[in-house]
């Protein structure tokens, strides 16, 4: 490993040797820069007090800012930046790797991405291979970015009510943050993120996977009160859903959650189920996302779509739920029931035992119908297609009603609700 | 500076020995060789007071306190030597030797940051510094092994060998920079030895030989550098002599090189020079001259010189750094020679 000639002589080759190994990795030196993050709006009720600038993402864009410089031949800089980068995070392992590979590189050609010398052995075998795809994973998700004004299929309709809304690509470790307003909804960053060790659709417990689904943030669990594994705090959402429970599926405790001291990020499949997050990027999320108004889509792969066109996708569930308004409205029971499947069930009861309580909701409201106030439907897709529906029903000439929410699921060519409970 | 005889009466000699000593100092370079002599034979404490004895009455004096940063770290005072190569760094910032030095003290104590940073300022002053540069390697792939070791959460303790970095022993002097004291082979020649016959009773002469014996003496007086007319009293004639001769010839004949001086430079090899490749001494000749005189310029630097005297031969080992026209060339080398009447004339030359 002596460098027995000069330096300035094998430089060049050397720099270009890394380039060579590096850009393969990298499919492509053209990498975009990384999207702009906009900073979440400061909630009004908050005092108005001087904060910290938000540093979710910082980390990453900078390490690809390193990934940038190698390709483009500016490897001192590199070396610059990657030391630097390291100092603040020293528990960054990639970053790590990728700095010990810009160190290697001024006195050998490094030949791939963490050119680790073989004296590591078994131990590093692994390590190594889950920092590489934790490397392509974010590469990947800002080479691809989601055609711009784009949302994730399953957001057909969402009331302004969920202020913010978050979606998960599972298959490429991505978690999408937006806000959500009038005029629609807009992406405000997006981030890394590790899922359970056996990947993805949880269904029993300790399987070791990450449930797919829509889902809401339940609670916001104050960090003083956990282990510091979980980082800067937790998110826990509603796994399972009912429609989770419907199918049979068991486990529970699966939470949004940072990484414990020792960690910056984990590798792609590392958790018990839950999704983790690095913890300035969780930070960004606990102050600015609403508990049990926040949806979360967890996708295997999310399809991205014009808002013009979801809204014609939606028209069709749109005159469903018109119909089933309507039909509540009218006070008889019997126009009702069509529109609840026959394995409905609800906390417990099927239908023969809570048509009872529907009965006496209809009472109270006849003559006078309801209105389906701050409409929200997010559709979910696998073996069947499934409508998650959350409104307030609002008697007419009230000012407020309880928050409902239903679960639909496509039957031949008819939607039926098979879940409905009262959330709010 | 007077030329005692030994005939002249002890007054007159003793008289010569002042003036001597308050003569405005020639042929410093002695002291540096015996301060590195001393070292070479592990006599780290008369080193140091030596160099200390030295500085105190020149005591900004680069080269001196450069030899005595080294002879502190030879010794293990880590710290001192720290101090001392720091100190130098800030008032000769110009010179690579002591950031070089820098990095081997905080690479031994694991600090390869610092070891880093201290060797690209070596390199800053001086591109083709070729030790700096097999050290700032040797200090790239440690800290490129922790940042792995890091990456993968592997054990703290790991097993990666402790690189040990190439510490230089003297400062180089070539004409091209400026105001520092002279190599010891460029020193003015001697008067005659018995000048420091009384050396002065506080510094002990280490090989302690008959007075006239004038090789031994490690008085800061300045003393004559032992060319070889003037060691031939000295019937002890101790090795170090001999050693500071042979590397007097040997930094000639690189300094005869680098000035593409080729008589100087052919004068250096004996008659008996065995040529490489089984060449005719003449052919040789012509191929040296062909490689040599057509370059714009050339430097020949050493380092780690290693002198073995046995009588009448010598080994000379040392890491040559050849630079001409922008070739980098670095290697090891030994030289052997032979002492042809007072002069030591190059009879082997190998690569390695």
């Amino acid at each position: 490993m002596n460098l027995r000639s000069p330096f300035q002589g094998l430089r060049g080759q050397r720099v270009a040797a890394l380039c060579a190994a590096w850009a393969l990795a990298l499919a492509g030196s053209a990498l975009a820069a990384p999207p702009a993050k906009s900073k979440a709006k400061p909630k009004k009720t908050r005092a108005v007090a001087a904060r910290p600038a938000p540093r979710d993402g910082q980390a990453e864009a900078r390490l690809i800012e390193v990934y940038r410089l190698v390709g483009a031949g500016q490897a001192r800089q590199a070396l610059a930046r990657a030391e630097a980068l390291v100092r603040e995070h020293p528990n960054f392992q990639l970053a790590q790797l990728v700095y010990g590979d810009l160190l290697a590189s001024r006195t050998r050609p490094v030949r791939s991405l963490g050119d680790v010398p073989e004296g590591a052995g078994a131990q590093g075998a692994q390590p190594l291979a889950e920092l590489r795809e934790e490397s392509r994973l974010r590469i990947r998700a800002l080479l691809e970015r989601p055609p711009a004004g784009t949302v994730p299929s399953q957001f057909l309709q969402l009331s302004t009510r969920s202020r913010h809304a978050i979606a998960i690509d599972t298959s490429r470790a991505r978690l999408y943050l937006f806000e959500n307003t009038a005029q629609g909804m807009k992406l405000l960053g997006d981030y890394y993120v590790s899922v359970g060790k056996q990947g993805v659709e949880k269904a029993v417990e300790g399987d070791l996977r990450t449930p797919l689904g829509v889902y809401y943030i339940t609670s916001n669990l104050d960090p003083k009160t956990l282990k510091d594994f979980y980082g800067a705090g937790a998110l826990p959402i509603n796994y399972p859903n009912p429609y989770d429970t419907r199918r049979g599926k068991t486990g529970s405790g699966i939470w949004l959650h940072g990484t414990p001291p020792a960690q910056f990020a984990r590798p792609p499949r590392a958790s018990d189920g839950c999704v983790v997050l690095a913890n300035p990027d969780l930070e960004r999320l606990l102050r600015t996302v609403e508990i049990r108004s926040t949806p979360v889509v967890i996708a295997p792969s999310l399809q991205w779509v014009a808002p013009a066109k979801l809204k014609a996708e939606a028209r069709p569930f749109a005159e469903t739920l018109a119909a089933w308004r309507a039909a509540k409205s009218s006070g008889v029971a019997e126009r009702l029931l069509p529109f609840y499947a026959s394995d409905f069930s609800a906390d417990g009861k099927e239908l023969a035992e809570w048509m009872p309580r529907l009965r006496t909701e209809l009472g109270r409201v006849r003559g006078r119908g309801v209105q389906l106030k701050d409409l929200s439907f997010l559709r979910w897709t696998d073996s069947a297609e499934t409508m998650v529906v959350t409104f307030g029903e609002v008697p007419e000439g009230a000012r407020s009603g309880p928050v409902k929410r239903q679960y639909w699921m496509r039957v031949g060519s008819q939607w039926k609700i098979f879940y409905e409970g009262v959330i709010g | 500076m007077p030329h005692a005889r030994l005939s002249v009466s002890r007054p007159l000699r003793l008289l010569a020995l002042v003036a001597a000593l308050v003569a405005p100092a020639l042929a410093l370079a002695d002291d540096y060789a015996d301060v590195n002599q001393l070292l070479r034979n592990g006599r780290h404490a008369d080193a140091l007071a030596k160099a200390d004895q030295y500085l105190a009455a020149k005591p900004r004096d680069p080269q001196m306190r450069f030899l005595r940063g080294v002879v502190l770290t030879e010794s293990g005072r880590t710290q001192e030597a720290i101090a001392a190569f720091v100190k130098l760094t800030e008032d000769y910032p110009e010179l690579p030797e002591p950031y070089n030095n820098l990095a081997v003290l905080y690479a031994g104590s694991s600090q390869f940051d610092k070891a880093r940073a201290a060797l690209e300022m070596a390199i800053r002053t001086n591109p083709s510094y070729a030790t700096a540069h097999e050290n700032l390697g040797d200090v790239y792939a440690k800290l490129a092994s922790q940042a792995y070791s890091k990456a993968l959460q592997l054990d703290a303790g790991n097993t990666a060998v402790q690189p040990k970095l190439a510490l230089i022993r003297e400062l180089f002097a070539p004409a091209s920079r400026g105001v520092k004291p002279e190599a010891p082979g460029a020193a003015a020649p001697a008067p005659a030895p018995a000048v420091v016959a009384k050396a002065p009773a506080a510094t002990p002469a280490p090989a302690a030989a008959p007075a006239p014996a004038p090789a031994a003496a490690p008085a800061p007086a300045p003393a004559p550098v032992a060319k070889a007319p003037a060691a031939a009293p000295a019937a002890a004639a101790p090795a170090t002599d001999a050693s500071r001769d042979v590397e007097n010839a040997v930094q000639a004949w690189a300094k005869a090189w680098s000035a593409k001086d080729m008589q100087a430079y052919l004068a250096a090899y004996g008659p008996d020079f065995d040529p490489p490749g089984k060449q005719s001494r003449k052919a040789w000749e012509e191929e040296r001259r062909s490689r040599i005189v057509p370059r714009s310029r050339i430097s020949v630097r050493l380092s780690d010189l290693d002198i073995e005297v046995d009588g009448s031969k010598a080994t000379a080992k040392f890491r040559q750094a050849y630079s001409a026209d922008g070739l980098n060339i670095n290697g090891n080398k030994t030289l052997e020679l032979r002492k042809v009447g007072d002069r030591w004339l190059i009879v082997r030359e190998a690569v390695g």
